[in-house]
């Protein structure tokens, strides 16, 4: 009983809906921000992905006639209940482990998986040609930077002796494994589909993907997980190479766990605005090339660094 | 490493190119051509910029006074060029929008 | 199996409205059909109703950004029909505006290819640097678009000292501007995998397609109507045509920033060098030409140069009593632009649809005057490409 109470609160309080929501938004209103600054304008409100979503959310909510809409209708809610479930299992703080345990990590890895899919499905479904572009592009971006992160992970995991998320507590990998991070910075860009692997939401070019028929609530909840997967990813990164949320304590002054969690998110965050503003998109073969041939190279040899030698 | 890096960098941490209009306006340069304005008192009514405006937009009034349509107006100047007592002047004014069509024609 | 995504009318690559289908199989391209007709405005019907003093006016709004190129070759073409001198000062005052509008206009297009290929921070940036000549227009004309300098016989208003004190100051720091931007856009890997061997137009096809402007230029075919065909003051300014073997979209790229630096060079020269003397022609006295009085018989073409090419304006006149033209055809560098774009996008794929389309520059609202109208059944016909391409020839 007591149990299923603390799942409930944390799923909604922290670092559940209520948590994610807010910092995840805000992590959105501050990467738009400095991007805008870096191209010497002044850019939007930082609050201004509520006031988006707020109002997507008024919005008469349509589903194309022609569309598939059981799948077209359950994606974005499946891809919003796996982000948060992946949030509630990244260690967010160093005193509460809502849902924790040995394999922590391949859960995480999964979950974060299911929102790309979950929008593949919606692209298909929606039957329009943009769509199915953008559907296609998606995949075969999938199995380019998949590959990598799940290699990095990995590597992380094997210096951390196990896949418990919270056993790399105050151990900053990035040092001993530099070429892992490095790796596993250039594959967020496409994870999260941000320049330049931007590519199956190409504005340009496609409208915008697989979301092109998607408008009012359901855009609504795409966007949402698509800013609280910018929050996650961030974290996954602070959990395996940053040394995760420990509290620090600077003379009289005890900063929890939580605060530096949210400076290293926001870290990682600000350079992958840095990548999006001094880059071109790619086109998909030439994405798929760069992380299957250098990346790939340099993944592999660190994991097989890792296991060897230390 | 791409060579924009150190444009978006210098950019980040100097000021913004963007003006703060409206609580920032731009002064206009002196041959920019706003309005149309007409003296009453200086004007002979020959018909002249009636002749020679390009877009039709100025008609004359009971008192042979031009009325100068600024819905229609292409802001180009001959009206003020071709005044031979040098009645109707352009002035500075940018901001003229009005919530209805009736309004823009001046009396 | 193929099947058809449609390029507009409504998207965010396009800037004006046309319809381009698209046919795809995969990623790649099998057959592009082209729709236009949403930009016509009826034009050329509206310059036989005008005299040539509101004629002018009515010519120069066909486009926004190659303006003053459609104003000076109508003044060109009217003045010609009469045989008219046009004083050495207001030459030289025409071909610095020119410029300045070449360069405004490259600079434009410059930041919208960045766009097209998702290089967002490249437009923000070229466009800011764009306002520097914004800025210079805007007090040389008093505006900074359409900006009616051109009249009948000369022009409207003079550059003073102070003013070209201001052009060389501006002109001095968007050299600088430009140079980074030279140095950048060759050498950025992400830009070169976008622009680079692709949209590659072979130059006997240019030649047999009749491309124009920056097109051609990038194909190793060096013509410009400025040196072939010297108007307004080009003929006593030397200045380089410049031309690029490269073949593709990075080709012509490359080619209109040469051209920016090179407009840089012509402006300095004319400022220099600009005699003294009056603004209009002896031969308009009192009234501009079309409010009272007409031109003789003839009929003639104007040709200039314009940002994307070259632009032709053939006139008619029937006489003095007649205060307008009888007849002005209007031929537009993108119309001659598009036949090569069906070969640049042969074998390409959907990715490439953007950027090869912006390499010649669009300009669909000085392109479409072209739905005739049967005069006896009333039905109109809008032209598709394999007719549009059969006229063109």
């Amino acid at each position: 009983m007591n149990a299923a109470l603390e799942f409930f609160v944390s799923y909604l309080l922290f670092p559940g809906i209520i948590f994610s929501f807010i910092f995840g938004q805000l992590f959105e209103g501050i990467d738009r921000k400095i991007a805008a600054h870096m191209q010497s304008r002044i850019g939007p409100p930082i609050l201004q992905p509520f006031y988006d979503i707020g109002k997507l959310f008024t919005k008469e909510d349509i589903t194309p006639e022609k569309s598939q809409s059981f799948f077209f209708n359950g994606a974005p809610l499946i891809a919003f209940g796996a982000v948060i479930t992946a949030m509630i299992m990244i260690p967010v703080t160093g005193v509460i482990e809502p849902l924790g345990g040995s394999l922590s990590l391949i859960v995480v890895l999964y979950l974060l998986n299911i929102p790309a899919i979950a929008l593949i499905i919606g692209g298909y479904a929606s039957s329009s040609p943009f769509g199915v572009l953008g559907s296609n592009r998606y995949i075969i971006q999938l199995i380019g930077y998949e590959l990598i992160f799940i290699i990095t992970a990995i590597t992380a995991a094997v210096h951390a002796g196990s896949y418990n998320l919270a056993s790399g507590f105050g151990n900053w990998f990035i040092f001993r494994a530099p070429l892992a991070a490095a790796a596993m910075l250039l594959a967020v860009p496409g994870k999260l589909l941000k320049t330049p692997f931007d590519i199956p939401e190409a504005e340009t070019e496609i409208v915008m993907g697989p979301l092109t028929e998607y408008s009012g609530p359901k855009l609504a909840l795409f966007k949402l997980t698509h800013n609280i997967e910018l929050l996650a990813i961030a974290g996954l990164f602070t959990a395996l190479f940053l040394g995760g949320p420990v509290s620090v304590t600077i003379g009289a002054v005890t900063i929890p766990g939580v605060v530096t969690f949210l400076i290293q998110a926001l870290v990682v965050a600000i350079l992958i605005t840095l990548i999006r503003c001094v880059t071109a998109r790619l086109r998909i073969h030439q994405a798929l090339k760069f992380y299957w041939g250098p990346i790939g190279f340099v993944a592999f040899l660190s994991l097989i660094l890792a296991v060897m030698v230390w | 490493m791409p060579k924009m890096v150190i444009d978006v960098l210098k950019n980040l941490f100097s000021k913004v190119s963007t003006l703060k209009y409206p609580y920032e306006k731009k002064e206009p340069p002196e041959r920019f051509r706003g309005e149309p304005v007409v003296d009453e008192d200086a004007c002979v009514s020959c018909g002249l910029c009636k002749q020679v405006c390009p877009a039709w937009a100025i008609t004359y009034d009971e008192d042979a006074i031009p009325i100068f349509d600024h819905g229609s107006c292409l802001h180009c100047g001959e009206c003020e060029e071709n005044c031979p007592p040098n009645a109707i002047e352009i002035n500075n004014d940018y901001e003229t929008a009005a919530l209805n069509r009736e309004d823009l024609i001046t009396d | 199996m193929t099947f058809k995504v449609p390029v507009g009318p409504q998207h965010p690559a396009l800037h004006e409205p046309e319809h381009f289908k698209v046919e795809l199989e995969g990623e790649e391209i099998v057959d592009v059909d082209l729709r236009l007709g949403y930009m016509h405005r009826g034009i050329e019907k509206g310059l036989q109703d005008r005299n040539y003093h509101r004629g002018i006016y009515l010519a120069e709004r066909v486009c926004g950004i190659c303006s003053v190129a459609h104003s000076l070759s109508f003044a060109l073409a009217a003045e010609d029909i009469a045989d008219m001198q046009v004083p050495e000062r207001a030459d030289y005052i025409r071909t610095i505006v020119a410029e300045l509008e070449r360069l405004h206009s490259h600079i434009l297009w410059a930041g919208v290819a960045g766009e097209e290929v998702g290089f967002q921070t490249l437009f923000m940036t070229m466009w800011r640097d764009r306002e520097k000549v914004m800025d210079l227009l805007e007090m040389v004309t008093g505006n900074r678009v359409n900006y009616s300098i051109n009249r009948v016989g000369g022009v409207r208003e003079d550059i003073e000292d102070k003013h070209a004190e201001k052009i060389l100051k501006n002109l001095e720091s968007l050299e600088e501007d430009l140079k980074r931007y030279v140095e950048i856009f060759p050498s950025d890997s992400t830009v070169l995998a976008r622009m680079k061997d692709k949209g590659i137009l072979p130059k006997k096809k240019a030649q047999e397609l009749s491309a124009s402007g920056p097109v051609m230029r990038g194909s190793d075919i060096k013509r410009d109507v400025r040196a072939d065909d010297p108007y307004a003051a080009y003929g006593e300014i030397p200045f380089d045509v410049p031309v690029e073997t490269g073949e593709d979209v990075l080709a012509k790229a490359v080619v209109r920033l040469r051209e920016c630096l090179e407009s840089i060079e012509i402006i300095r020269y004319a400022l220099d060098a600009m005699p003294e003397g009056s603004l209009m022609s002896d031969e308009v006295q009192g009234m501009p030409i079309g409010v009272n009085k007409g031109l003789p018989v003839g009929e003639v073409t104007g040709r200039v140069e314009a940002a994307r090419g070259d632009l032709m304006y053939h006139m008619k006149s029937e006489g003095e009593e007649e205060d307008g033209p009888s007849r002005v055809k209007i031929r537009t560098p993108t119309l001659a632009n598009i036949p090569a774009v069906f070969e640049m996008l042969e074998g390409e794929s959907m990715a490439e649809v953007p950027i090869v389309l912006a390499s010649i520059d669009q300009c669909f609202s000085c392109t479409e005057r072209i739905a005739i109208v049967d005069k006896e059944t009333h039905e109109k016909e809008i032209k598709n490409m394999q007719e549009l391409r059969e006229m063109e020839r």
